[in-house]
């Protein structure tokens, strides 16, 4: 095993080295070069996905895949793979696997027209970064591999680069990400003035205490910014949608979770974690981020906005359990934080399947329709009734219903939350409250938003002409598809399987095991799952509820007869003239929440006519506009400001004259002499 | 073997006497309007006459339309195997605790949403979205609420629940279960769509919510969409009366007898809180659509006054 091991991974990683060269040579071929590339994304997928399995089974503490040192100073390129990177990375593959079969059906329609092999190159790229960084042990070299996928995700982001508004996505993707990377390099930069190191699994001893509160804000910053919590989220809503489907999947799933991959492996494995306030501000920004996150999805008429918005709240959960853990932590209080991280990184692991699904189906109507507009959809169950059928189990996995995985995940972060304020010492309990409240706000308000959106998509009548000519998808995309909404399912049912896992993760960075004594391996499909003494059997519901619809049809069969069913039309009071524009729109339907929140969305509504009078048979014209508070409140002016500041100061320090030039290297240089001398 | 036997009975005992409830309410409501009214046992009569015919399926709708009843209906079923009507004979396992009773009914209000919008009606629509405001505003209370007192019990198991909190005497006389006790009122009159949230009886669009969605459905449909909200109703009511005031502790006896005690004391606790739901009902009229989010926070509020005065009381003396 100790041998067999590191050459899985090696080969996972050189086959998807393979697969980015391959579509360079091949890219005037580009059938070939699309199946190429994803048939090699799906064979290092595979190797990956068992590596990092039998790695967190069989093998304990970290293993060393590759290394190579350079002669340049702190630059050397060290690869281990302990039982967080190798969870992440399982996501991960798994998540790659799905998309790239997806791709390559969804990738057809761009041959001819653009340029497959490019893509094909980025997007490999792409994911070799994301395992980069889950893998490199030295900061530096992580600081590298974040930087290059947050570029070669921005490439991906502005591929459609015809769209303005996908270029303005991408800026605003850029410029927030590298302001993002600017706090992470700071904080690397403090740690290594205080430890000389660059060693991520080294310890982190010589920081003194008033700069590890600084790293942990920097840090929060800055992976926060690309985890999309709130209010560094601005980027996400934007980038997400402009992004081929396949690339917002991957993106959404698996790359803001390298963020909270940051989260533990910096400031819970590296720095320690000895402030209760720091679980306490994640606490709070993840409460923020769940309601905020679920709100604004409401209100979205985009469906694939509609999903960012939504992986904002998911991060909002991830964070809430993250945020317990790390109070519990600091208490040293191990079982109740492990309670709390199990329920994280059960989410994490759950939200990559069912939001990659989700954005996968996103892609598959936009094929189908070329619209992503959910006011020009409706009646798509019809048209596409295999890829609604799979949407509807992501829309019921994210909804948090039984008996998909969403569920487990809000079932262990409300335990973990219980677990917590069980113990009741602390004024903490009362924010922990308000985090059930806020839960189950959202709760009810992600059921609200997946209604909408899979009830305005796929059923009524079409609103438009290109939902009713919407076109099958190709089967690959179906496939991809059903292996995930089969997953959902799967760890939903059987959510032993992932936890057992997980508990093995937590165990090795110093957490306690939650799952008990199991009773042998072999029953675990069968075996409720029990947390501090509260257990439930998913699978027990699935079956109750099916043995229910059995009876239920029979004893209808015995005491009504025979199911007579006659087709009409809908009630239409009488009027015979029903319309697809007479069933409720998005915005309608969102229209009761948006009144009760409207202290949130600020809407404004304009009514207008082109003719005379607003009572004459003229066209009227009625929009309503939100407007964000972070972009109105924080973005805006901050922008105006830097901007004006630009301008005044713009000509005095950038004159355009050498000699200036001269005088601010020789001021600088002077200084960092004086500096030195100094301190 | 034994698990399955009582979840099944359990099922069976709610399935029973849920449209039965329904009739109380509304002969109650006759009653104190001073009419005849109909018999407590029409709504059996309604559905048994609404089982036997058939269905008009609207030309625009797909499979969900039709597979929604039965899902309702069944998670309606799962959700009443959840919550023990005695626990005088309370097996080992459940299969589920009280998060998962939200979970499950929200199965059921999911597929509801969907096939109110998948007629393309107005109305679907209308009640679909209507709904989705209402169930949001109420769901933080029912979580607070039954997170107090699973805090107290130090359970989420609502069997456990319903040991401890038996254990403890007259409950009611503490404030954390008076809160509470309004709290999860406000949440029945809301779930079951009465007055003053919606009204059940009336199909005028203006106030409309729960019949505005089921709107589209007829003849077998119908009857497991009415059969399975009236069952929703009884969970709900059996949560209040069993979690808050219990009964099973003054029963003296064992077997079967204790058994028959048990129901005749939860049927009759039962019948009390329909009087209640009943006066509510008439003494109240329907609120302004727009009125409910006071009306939901001021739930929220009793439920989060629940909590405080657990933190400041603490859960033991109860």
């Amino acid at each position: 095993m100790e041998l067999f091991l590191p050459v899985l991974f090696q080969a996972s990683v050189l086959l998807y080295l393979v697969g980015a060269i391959i579509s360079v040579l091949l890219r005037k071929r580009e059938k070939i070069n699309n199946l190429s590339a994803n048939l090699f994304c799906m064979a290092a997928s595979v190797l990956g996905a068992a590596a990092s399995i039998a790695k967190i089974l069989w093998h304990e503490g970290p293993l060393g895949i590759f290394e190579a040192h350079s002669t340049i100073p702190f630059l050397s390129l060290v690869m281990k793979v302990d039982n967080i990177s190798a969870f992440f990375l399982l996501a991960l593959f798994i998540l790659v696997f799905c998309v790239s079969i997806y791709s390559i059906g969804y990738i057809s329609h761009y041959i001819g027209r653009r340029n497959v092999g490019l893509f094909n190159f980025l997007y490999t790229t792409f994911i070799l970064t994301m395992i980069l960084v889950f893998t490199s042990t030295n900061a530096i070299f992580f600081y590298i591999c974040w930087e290059a996928m947050s570029v070669f995700s921005y490439f991906l982001v502005v591929f459609e680069s015809e769209k303005s508004e996908n270029q303005r996505a991408g800026t605003l993707y850029i410029i927030m990400t590298h302001l993002a990377s600017a706090f992470i390099l700071v904080a690397f930069l403090i740690i290594y003035s205080y430890t000389q190191s660059f060693d991520l699994y080294g310890s982190s001893g010589a920081l003194p205490e008033m700069s590890k509160n600084i790293i942990f804000l920097l840090f929060l910053i800055g992976f926060g910014t690309k985890a999309g919590l709130i209010p560094l989220h601005v980027w996400l809503p934007h980038a997400h949608p402009a992004a081929p489907s396949n690339v917002s999947a991957l993106m959404s799933g698996i790359m803001i979770k390298t963020a909270i991959y940051g989260m533990l492996r910096f400031v819970h494995c590296y720095l320690g974690i000895e402030q209760a306030w720091w679980g306490l501000l994640i606490l709070t920004l993840g409460m923020i981020s769940v309601f905020l996150g679920v709100a604004y999805a409401l209100m979205e008429g985009n469906i694939k906005r509609l999903l960012a918005f939504s992986s904002v709240e998911n991060i909002g959960i991830i964070l809430i359990g993250l945020g317990v853990c790390f109070i519990a932590f600091a208490h040293e209080q191990v079982l109740l934080g492990s309670f709390a991280l199990t329920a994280a990184l059960l989410h994490t692991f759950n939200h990559s399947l069912f939001k990659g699904g989700l954005f996968l189906g996103a892609g598959a109507i936009q094929y189908s329709t070329q619209t992503k507009d959910m006011e020009k959809l409706g009646g798509l169950s019809k048209r596409i009734p295999v890829t609604a059928f799979f949407v509807l189990c992501f829309s019921l996995a994210i909804s948090a219903i039984i008996p998909f995985n969403g569920f487990i995940g809000e079932w262990l972060t409300f335990q973990a939350l219980f677990a917590n304020i069980l113990p009741g010492q602390t004024g903490i309990d009362i924010l922990l409250i308000l985090a059930v409240a806020a839960l189950g706000l959202a709760g009810g308000l992600v059921i609200a938003c997946f209604v909408k959106f899979f009830g305005i998509s796929f059923l009524g009548l079409p609103r438009s002409e290109q939902a009713l000519q919407a076109k099958e998808v190709p089967l690959t995309m179906n496939i991809s598809m059903g292996l995930l909404a089969c997953l959902c399912l799967f760890f939903g049912l059987f959510p032993l399987t992932i936890l057992t896992l997980v508990d093995k993760v937590i165990l090795s960075i110093g957490g306690s095991t939650v799952l008990g004594e199991l009773r042998g391996e072999f029953f675990l499909l069968f075996y409720p799952l029990e947390i501090a003494g509260n257990e439930i059997l998913p699978a027990a519901i699935l079956g109750l509820v099916l043995v229910m619809i059995i009876l239920t049809l029979l004893l209808l069969r015995m005491f009504g007869g025979k199911y007579i069913e006659r087709k009409y039309g809908t009630w239409d009071c009488g009027y015979e003239a029903l319309t697809s524009r007479m069933q409720y729109s998005a915005t309608g339907f969102s229209k009761p929440l948006q009144i009760v929140f409207k202290i949130l969305f600020r809407p404004s509504r304009k009514l207008s006519a082109e003719g005379e009078a607003l009572c004459s048979s003229e066209p009227i014209k009625y929009t309503t506009t939100f407007s964000s508070i972070f972009e109105d409140f924080l973005y805006s002016p901050a922008a105006k400001a830097v901007k004006s500041f630009s301008k005044k100061t713009a000509f005095r320090i950038q004159t355009g004259s050498i000699h200036n030039y001269l005088i601010y290297i020789l001021v600088t240089v002077l200084l960092l002499i004086l500096y030195n001398r100094f301190f | 073997m034994n698990n399955l036997i009582y979840i099944f009975l359990q099922a069976l005992t709610i399935l029973m006497l849920a449209p039965l409830v329904n009739g109380l309410i509304r002969k109650m409501k006759a009653f104190i309007q001073k009419r005849q009214g109909a018999s407590i046992f029409q709504m059996y009569y309604d559905l048994y006459k609404l089982v036997r015919k058939g269905s008009v399926v609207s030309e625009v709708s797909s499979w969900i339309f039709k597979a929604t009843p039965y899902i309702f209906f069944a998670s309606a079923l799962v959700a009443a195997m959840l919550v023990p009507v005695s626990t005088i004979i309370l097996p080992k396992h459940i299969p589920g605790d009280f998060i998962v009773l939200v979970s499950v009914l929200g199965l059921g209000r999911f597929f509801m949403m969907l096939a109110a919008l998948d007629t393309a009606s107005t109305f679907g629509g209308m009640g679909s979205s209507r709904e989705a405001m209402v169930s949001t505003l109420i769901e933080p209370t029912i979580l607070v609420s039954l997170f107090t007192i699973g805090l107290i019990s130090q359970s989420t198991s609502l069997s456990q629940i319903m040991l401890t909190v038996q254990g403890a005497g007259f409950p009611l006389a503490h404030p954390v279960y008076i809160m509470v006790f309004l709290a999860l009122l406000i949440v029945i009159i809301a779930e079951s769509a009465r007055i003053p949230i919606d009204d059940p009886s009336t199909h005028l669009e203006l106030t409309m919510i729960h019949e505005a969605m089921i709107l589209e459905y007829s003849g077998r449909h119908l009857a497991l969409m009415e059969y399975g909200a009236a069952i929703k109703q009884l969970v709900f009511m059996t949560l209040l009366v069993n979690v808050l005031v219990p009964h099973d502790q003054i029963i003296a006896f064992t077997g079967f007898l204790a058994l028959f005690l048990s129901l005749l004391i939860y049927f009759f606790k039962i019948l009390i809180l329909t009087g209640i739901i009943a006066l509510i009902e008439i003494n109240t009229v329907k609120f302004r659509l727009f009125s409910i989010p006071n009306m939901a926070a001021f739930a929220f509020i009793l439920s989060f006054l629940g909590i405080l005065q657990y933190f400041i009381l603490g859960g033991s003396n109860v």
